[in-house]
């Protein structure tokens, strides 16, 4: 595992770096707790890694409130967003996600950006962010921001939208409606273990409810499902207008089908396509319960 | 004993903890000699195939000292069955071998050399299920075979039985007979295989230091392998960072770093990575078992039939012995009246496994326990007392010849069945996740196993001017805390401080012989050892603080650093031993004993009291389940094993855990996966061992039975926690679930299926 190492200190200095290895092949590390089980196994010659963990710029380690979204940083560790008081409050399908992410030594290094730029179709912190209908702040070397919706973000498995001249810079998410009085808001996360674990299959929603119980918003997504997180349209389209505490039976498996059909899982190692329908069927259900 | 003890028993701290915890602790990963070398092996690529290997290119590279392959050695074959060639030639049998190795002078070299290593493969269709692999025109598999057997991939076959099968066929209201199938799990040691190899060519001698956990067994095997002299060979073992049995054979990669260290007169140093661990490290075995079993209309066990198909893999490790162990169990744990046991080891071309904590005991267990839920259920008994009807008792002799001088099997299981009946109130259940409850027991032996010429272990016991004491033990440490229990022993016998204690336990050239840490066996021979050195020493002793006392009585006792008569004279231990040196007539306070146990080696036909003791345990373990996803909860584990004896209740705790865990994982989740010989989950990531969030609620209840052949009535324990895991977690299961379960892990997907057969059997019901 050789490689050069370019540590820039703030975005200047960032943008300068990625213009001046246009031509050259680099890879960004943030926590690393992915990039280096990669360059283990095989590292291309004469690569650079473009550290990000040098960068005092707050704005990348920040969480902020705006009056429409909360913007994260992409820098934020996955412990931070498992400590940060507002996440817990208003997306507790973050904070779960997030809690539930490897182990506690991990989520110290882990990054936002980190999981989210590897693109994982199993990738916890992206299927929270999409179930809460985030989008994404990208700059260029010219430090020019950008905004792309976060389904668009991702084009395939271990592929982003990202150019070469492009780096994730925070993720955007909406704030939840006035009308809104309570959450159902949770991450399902399925594998044999209870931690250092990658999901089989993971479910995440995020409910708004007003006070008279009926869904006034929904955001529903799956993971490790299909090559890309997928965010459940139709199943979220079916909840909104519908009383939480009211669904029948039938129509507790018409939504579960409803999210099911996003579906497009693969047999392997962890698991056969056959159980992956057949849990994330289950744990569809089981949000309406 | 009637005496009171005031060490033994108490929670004494492993000696070494704070250095192991610190980072003090020299393994044999920080071994550095000057001038040495790095050795890395060359393993096929594929499983089965030819090979015509060229390391020329690899030899240019700079800093590369030496190649070998197959044809720069003169070697023999090792294994239980000195079946297995140490470099492979022209034909690869299995993923692990090993067709080259580099000295280089670093590890990044080395591995670069690997890469150069021209290996030109015929890729042939292996032989990866047991069943293909005994029918008729296929290919030998291993060509150094002893073929004795009337198939040429049989490896090794046992045959036992007792009583009169067919009469208590005949007794029985009820017979249940299941096919269940185990799978390969890893040792997964805390420190990855390491050897440092270092040959002197001015005397021709060998120093090795090595993780074996049977050194003097190891020294013979590799001076067979070398073609050496055994007393040219030095064994040193550094601090060995986990055994569990997967240090019991030697593996190819360690004569490979002796030759390479024989071949370059520097030392030579091989350490695996994490991903070659999981590769080439043993397994435990994974087999088949067919168990037909039956019941007679009180409630009382009749018979036991079992076939046993075992995947040996391409060459044969003590692994294959397992059944040496497995048909103990079935025999002799609970009462039975007739047993007949056929068990095969067929080659493949797998991985071979080789011995693992419980030593094939777990595999049995599982089948056991489960049939007798089974069983319990045709004839509506109650799962727990149909076990306490059939309960081992103190006084037994069991068909297969075991005498259970002492026998804590009934306590054990009213122990567990009270604790978890109390919890069982508790329970509730609902639509999707359901409760449910399991017992299982276990034999395992309790004092050594005789399966070599002698179950022996030697003693050297000194104390210096000082007072200060040496044990010199044939025993060794892997972990378990043998150390520190043998410092217990001398501390409490001869009134010494524990800080004052010294045990020397590494060195082959220093150390009396002894066969080597397996068995649950340590504690048991090498405690009763120490017990038989201190009482020689004592002769002594007692003979000079008379002389110095001037005093008749030869009956003093040791406490503080002081020996005192009956009259109350007292004199300090250490001037006693100045006095013995430094006097007429010039002693040492020095003595040797060697222990051998009454145990007996077993006949032909495998019946004779094999063990000196045998420790008996039961779990009772409530899990629940989660039925829209399939996993398994383990709640309460409830577990009482007759130890005979607690020598120290810190460590004791610590083995019943750690053997636990394994055994939970051995349940749920570790399984190595292979598809057509190769292996798909070399790694953490994917082998899932079990984490620290996983650790159910672990309720330990010790039984102390007092064996007169123990030291101080204490029994083996090491190996007994994991046993009945895997058995009661599975009856558990099915008790919640109403399923069946014939396979292990129990994964969340195997339960889905499960529940999804049910389903559908009742709609086609």
């Amino acid at each position: 595992m050789e490689f050069e190492i370019e540590s820039p200190k703030n975005i200047t200095e960032l943008c300068k770096t990625i213009k001046s290895y246009r031509s050259k092949s680099f890879r960004f590390g943030a926590g690393y707790t992915d990039l280096l089980m990669e360059l283990k196994k095989h590292t291309p010659r004469n690569l650079t890694v473009i550290n990000l963990a040098q960068l005092k710029d707050v704005s990348f380690s920040s969480i902020r409130s705006t009056t429409k979204n909360i913007q994260i940083g992409a820098m934020i560790t996955a412990s931070k967003l498992v400590t940060d008081t507002r996440i817990e409050q208003l997306f507790p399908v973050l904070q779960q996600a997030a809690h539930n992410l490897a182990s506690t030594q991990i989520r110290q290094v882990a990054t936002l950006g980190g999981n989210m730029c590897t693109a994982s179709p199993s990738g916890d912190l992206i299927c929270a962010a999409m179930a809460l209908q985030a989008s994404c702040e990208i700059m260029n070397d010219d430090k020019k921001i950008h905004n792309l919706s976060i389904q668009d973000f991702f084009i395939g498995v271990r592929k982003t939208a990202l150019k070469k001249n492009e780096f994730l810079f925070a993720i955007n998410i909406p704030r939840n409606k006035k009308r809104t009085a309570t959450l159902h808001s949770g991450f399902i996360k399925i594998g044999t273990r209870k931690s250092m674990e990658c999901s089989v299959v993971s479910l995440a929603f995020h409910l708004q409810i007003d006070k008279t119980g009926k869904i006034i918003d929904a955001g529903i997504a799956i993971g490790a499902s299909a090559p890309t997180v997928k965010f459940a349209q139709s199943a979220c389209q079916f909840l909104i207008g519908k009383k939480i505490n009211s669904f029948s039976e039938k129509e507790k498996e018409e939504f579960a089908n409803k999210v099911l059909s996003y579906a497009s899982p693969i047999s392997d190692i962890r698991a056969t396509a056959w159980y992956r329908k057949e849990v994330l069927f289950n744990i569809s259900k089981g949000v309406l319960e | 004993m009637s005496k009171k003890l005031k060490i033994i028993g108490t929670p004494v701290p492993k000696h070494d903890a704070k250095m192991r915890t610190t980072g003090e602790a020299i393994y044999g990963h920080d071994i550095k000699l000057p001038n040495m070398l790095y050795g890395a092996i060359l393993r096929t690529q594929h499983p089965h195939a030819e090979f015509i290997i060229d390391v020329s290119e690899a030899k240019k590279l700079p800093g590369v000292v030496c190649i070998i392959t197959a044809d720069d050695v003169d070697t023999n074959h090792i294994g239980y069955k000195r079946d297995h060639p140490i470099l492979k030639k022209n034909e690869a049998n299995c993923t692990r071998d090993e067709i080259a190795a580099v000295a280089a002078e670093t590890k990044e070299i080395a591995q670069e050399a690997l890469k150069l290593i021209k290996v030109k493969y015929k890729v042939k269709k292996g032989l990866y299920n047991p069943h293909d692999a005994l029918k008729k025109n296929v290919p030998q598999i291993n060509k150094f075979s002893s073929g004795k057997f009337e198939n040429k991939n049989i490896a090794e076959k046992f045959f036992y039985e007792h009583g009169n099968l067919e009469q208590e066929k005949k007794n029985s209201v009820a017979i249940v007979k299941r096919k269940f199938t185990l799978p390969r799990m890893t040792h997964a040691c805390m420190a990855t295989s390491n050897i440092t190899a270092h040959y002197t060519k001015t005397n021709g001698k060998l120093l090795l230091y090595s993780s074996t956990q049977v050194p003097f067994l190891y020294q013979r095997d590799m001076a067979h392998a070398l073609k050496m002299n055994p007393s040219d060979i030095r064994i040193i073992q550094p601090i060995i960072g986990g055994g569990f049995g997967s240090k019991l054979d030697m593996h190819p990669f360690e004569p490979i770093c002796a030759l390479l260290s024989i071949k370059t007169g520097k030392p030579v140093q091989i350490l695996y990575s994490r991903e070659e661990e999981f590769i080439a490290s043993p397994t435990r075995q994974p087999m088949e078992i067919e168990l037909t079993a039956g019941v007679d209309k009180n409630g009382n066990f009749t018979f036991r039939e079992i076939e046993i198909i075992k995947d040996n893999g391409a060459y044969t490790s003590w692994g294959a012995t397992t059944p040496f162990v497995i048909m103990q169990a079935f025999s002799s744990l609970y009462k039975i009246k007739a047993c007949r046991f056929n068990a095969l080891a067929v080659y493949t071309n797998n991985v071979f496994a080789g011995s693992f904590r419980g030593y094939g005991n777990p595999q049995a267990t599982f089948a056991l326990e489960r049939v007798i839920d089974l069983l319990a259920d045709e004839i509506g008994m109650d799962k727990a007392e149909i076990r306490l009807r059939n309960a081992n008792t103190k006084g037994e002799i069991t068909g297969q010849g075991l005498h259970y001088d002492t026998c804590g099997h009934k306590e054990c299981l009213q122990t567990v069945i009270k604790k978890l009946k109390v919890e069982k109130k508790k329970v509730e259940k609902n639509n999707r996740f359901k409760r449910g409850i399991g017992y299982a027991s276990m034999l395992h032996v309790g004092g050594g196993a005789k399966i070599y010429r002698s179950d022996g272990c030697g003693t050297t016991l000194k104390i210096d001017p000082y007072g200060f004491c040496t044990i010199i033990t044939g025993s060794n440490e892997i972990g378990q805390g043998s150390e520190t229990v043998l410092a217990m022993i001398a501390a409490e016998e001869l009134g010494i401080e524990l800080s004052k204690i010294k045990v020397i336990n590494t060195d082959t050239d220093v150390k009396p012989w002894d066969v080597g840490v397996h068995a649950s066996r340590t504690s048991f021979v090498a405690g009763n050892s120490l017990l038989g050195a201190i009482n020689i020493l004592k002769e002594k002793l007692n003979n000079k603080a008379a002389k110095l006392l001037n005093e008749k009585t030869k009956s003093f006792t040791y406490e503080n650093g002081n020996i005192i008569s009956p009259s109350n004279q007292q004199i300090a231990l250490d001037k006693v031993v100045r006095e013995m040196h430094f006097t007429e007539p010039n002693e040492l306070a020095i003595a040797s004993y060697f222990y051998e146990p009454s145990s007996k080696f077993q006949d032909k036909d495998f019946k004779g009291n094999v063990s000196g003791t045998y420790a008996f345990a039961s779990q009772s373990i409530s899990v629940e389940v989660d039925t829209y996803t399939g996993n398994v909860q383990v709640l309460d584990i409830h577990v009482a094993q007759d130890v005979g004896k607690v020598l120290n209740p810190l460590l004791l705790d610590g083995q019943i855990h750690g053997g636990i865990l394994q055994g939970v994982g051995y349940a749920l989740t570790e399984e190595l996966i292979f598809k057509d010989g190769e292996l798909l989950n070399p790694n953490f990531h994917n082998y899932k061992m079990l984490t620290a969030a996983d650790v159910p609620n672990i309720h330990f209840y010790p039984v102390e039975t007092n064996d007169k052949q123990g030291p101080y009535g204490a029994k083996g324990v090491g190996e007994a926690p994991l046993i009945p895991t895997a058995a009661a977690i599975a009856n558990a299961v099915c008790n919640a679930l109403d399923i069946e379960i014939v396979e292990l892990p129990i994964t969340p997907e195997r339960v889905l299926k499960a529940i999804a057969e049910k389903k559908n059997n009742k709609k086609n019901k």
